[in-house]
């Protein structure tokens, strides 16, 4: 990727900054491919679904594990709130790790090369999304100002380059494309070509679609907003637990104000899941989503929510007000959100010294923010 | 859409010549303005003849054109690369492309020559989808859709009434930047069109432009002059201006604008040091413009364009007027050019 100079990076891993957050139920062969990036790293397995599987780990990784017996011992009545058989349990992966950056990726997804030929360092070009500026606050035509040979264009007003802090990197996928059930049976042969050469910050105020499949975030800003939800068995729902996270983790980095980005790097997703098992698993979420959208992007946290679990306390008591009459499974999630944040702040104590300011900055307000979160859409 | 789904006869490429010779401007984008209707509009302060090569179905317009139409008092608003809107104002298209005259037909990553006109046509075409941002961009392109996640409801998009272009080589930054960065040119070729999310600002080039002329014509306002504006992009921010006027109402009357391809290629020229010892207010009037555009409120009962202009420029005169004079230019330019426009096209 011309212009992300990630030479520095890969020479220089952070490795005691990321930790690779990665559910599965299956097997973990794919991480053979992905040596040459990620071997550096520090995995969290989680491992989803039976317990008494044993799940082989590719020699020479570092790794810790958690199956489900892990969970509930770990967390006790709190184990509740993490989803079962579904990926949303990746979310006890960021609870229990203590480092800066999450790196999480599903163990369908392998190593992408970009038009040259060159294969993508993806967890190099997400701690460099990372670690450089957002600029939510005003959309630059050539996309991400802070990358080699691009800038920021005419008219981008002065006093909004510095950018803010970057919370979390989204990135995307060639081959299989992150589609919906009903997308997938009207297409089923449409396969993602084509390699768009840019990172973007998402303006504030703008809601996204977040694809857990290959997701970087800083733990340390947003881990709190990072809630998976309450997915697959047991629950009327699934294939929503990024999406809720994304929705929730977006409002509350404008409230913060931190940035997000989306686009590079890529990777290859090669397994489509099957389409009738996807209809079943997301149908209340096409018509669910339609009232979970307007929620998010009308919602106003207050100012006294300066951090990312005050204002998750606040998103999970409006979840309970204005959208259990959407259906019950509202209020258990609401219930389940006050849980893991209660779970997070026993496993993840505020440290009470002046290191907590870093950790909990306080909120940025810019020239051009109004008041709160404002009604979109 | 392909090329033979373009109706060229709803298209109007309007060319602001700043340049009297046009020869090279006009040969190298001869294969993609074939077949179009082409109106060319001479900067006022233009002394020279134009050169315009055979071949062209073309209709130009001078300083006296201008002044038969507007009346002599009026045809100061049309100089420099104003000029332009004079072209918008007298077309009768539904879709108006519009390059500046130092840009060429860019390649694309495999070598083949981009073809800037159609691609604006089919970007003003398809939906735009400001409500919520599709991680894949373009929805409605070849090889691509809508992501999980993405509601149903808002996947048949709104109407687009803005393609924004980019630039490879001479990229449109400012005098500042270019002049620190003196040998910066824009080698990457992003390959995406994507939707600028409502309530989102952005500064809006002139350079590479297509608009639909039927939907938002008279909010492409030919209003803010800076004192020292030249004959250089680096010189001027009516295009900026401009577009802050033309997203704040797209969203307000629930339009999309859209960013990305096409690509053009824009040769050098200028000097981006020499732009810089001018004195600088754009900046300045760029400061004060981004908290008005995001505070700003039109009303509701604002639900025509022209309405919409009129109480922009009464909210600008406002609140900006007494910042700089500029602005009660502006003001007073977009409420004149209202005038002009429902003069100009009632008698059509």
């Amino acid at each position: 990727m011309a212009g992300y100079n990630l030479e520095g990076i890969e020479a220089a891993p952070l490795k005691d900054d990321v930790d690779i957050v990665i559910p599965t139920i299956r097997s973990l062969d794919f991480l053979e491919q992905w040596r040459p990036f990620l071997q550096h790293y520090h995995l969290i397995i989680v491992q989803d679904g039976d317990p008494s599987i044993k799940i082989k780990v590719p020699e020479g990784y570092d790794y810790e594990l958690y199956n489900r017996n892990d969970i509930n011992r770990i967390l006790g009545p709190r184990a509740n709130c993490i989803s079962y058989k579904d990926g949303g349990c990746r979310c006890f992966g960021f609870m229990v790790s203590k480092k800066k950056y999450i790196y999480t990726i599903d163990d369908d997804c392998f190593v992408a090369k970009d038009p040259s030929g060159k294969e993508i360092n993806v967890i190099a070009q997400h701690i460099k999304n990372l670690e450089t500026p957002s600029t939510p606050h005003y959309f630059n035509t050539l996309y991400d100002p802070f990358r080699e040979g691009t800038d920021f264009v005419r008219g981008y007003p002065f006093s909004l380059r510095e950018g803010v802090q970057t919370a979390i990197s989204h990135g995307l996928w060639l081959n299989i494309p992150d589609y919906d059930a009903p997308t997938q049976l009207v297409k089923p042969r449409e396969r993602n070509t084509r390699y768009v050469d840019a990172v973007m910050t998402i303006p504030k105020g703008v809601l996204y679609p977040m694809c857990g499949m290959n997701l970087a975030f800083n733990r340390e800003l947003v881990g709190p907003a990072m809630y998976f939800g309450l997915m697959g068995e047991g629950q009327p729902i699934s294939r929503y637990d990024d999406m809720w996270a994304g929705w929730a983790a977006k409002v509350v980095c404008d409230q913060l104000g931190f940035g997000v980005k989306t686009g590079m790097p890529y990777l290859w997703h090669s397994k489509a899941s099957n389409p009738f098992v996807n209809l079943k698993k997301e149908h209340k979420g096409l018509h669910w989503q339609e009232d979970m959208v307007p929620f998010f992007q009308n919602l106003r946290l207050s100012k006294e929510s300066d951090t990312a679990a005050k204002c998750y306390m606040e998103i999970s008591k409006m979840t309970k007000e204005k959208l259990t009459k959407v259906d019950p499974y509202f209020e258990k999630l609401a219930d389940a959100m006050v849980t893991w944040i209660e779970a997070w702040e026993e496993l993840n104590p505020p440290v009470k010294n002046e290191a907590s300011e870093e950790l909990n900055p306080p909120v940025k307000k810019t020239q051009s923010d109004g008041e709160d979160v404002k009604a979109k859409g | 859409m392909s090329l033979a789904e373009i109706n060229k006869n709803e298209v109007d490429i309007v060319i602001g010549a700043l340049n009297a010779d046009l020869t090279q401007f006009l040969t190298s984008w001869g294969p993609f303005f074939s077949g179009f209707h082409l109106i060319v509009v001479k900067d006022p302060e233009l002394k020279e003849e134009l050169n315009i090569p055979e071949g062209f179905d073309v209709d130009v317009y001078s300083k006296t054109d201008m002044e038969k139409v507007v009346g002599a008092s009026n045809s100061t608003m049309f100089s420099g690369y104003s000029c332009r809107y004079f072209g918008y104002l007298v077309s009768k298209k539904k879709y108006i492309v519009s390059i500046d005259d130092d840009c060429v037909p860019a390649k694309d990553p495999k070598g083949f020559l981009v073809d800037a006109v159609t691609q604006h046509v089919i970007n003003l075409e398809n939906p735009a989808t400001p409500l919520f941002f599709n991680t894949l961009y373009d929805p409605y392109c070849e090889g691509a859709d809508f992501v999980r996640g993405y509601p149903f409801s808002l996947r048949s998009g709104v109407p687009c009434a803005a393609s924004c272009g980019l630039w490879l080589n001479l990229a449109d930054l400012d005098a500042p930047t270019q002049a620190l960065k003196t040998e910066k040119r824009n080698t990457a070729y992003v390959d995406a069109v994507m939707t600028v999310p409502a309530k989102a600002m952005l500064p809006i080039s002139g350079i590479n432009i297509a608009f639909n002329r039927e939907l938002v014509g008279p909010a492409l306002v030919p209003a803010l002059r800076l004192a020292g504006e030249g004959k250089v992009r680096w010189e001027t921010l009516e295009d900026v201006w401009c577009g802050m006027c033309l997203k704040h109402i797209s969203d307000h009357l629930g339009y999309g604008v859209k960013t990305g391809l096409p690509y053009v290629w824009r040769n050098e020229r200028g000097d981006a040091v020499e732009s810089l010892r001018k004195k600088w207010e754009g900046m300045k009037l760029m400061e004060k413009s981004v908290p008005f555009f995001d505070s700003l409120k039109l009303p509701e009962t604002a639900l025509k364009v022209e309405d919409c202009v009129i109480e922009l420029a009464k909210a600008v005169k406002e609140q900006l007027g007494s910042d700089d004079p500029a602005f009660t230019q502006a003001a007073d330019a977009m409420v004149k050019w209202v005038q002009l426009w429902n003069s100009v096209n009632s008698s059509a």
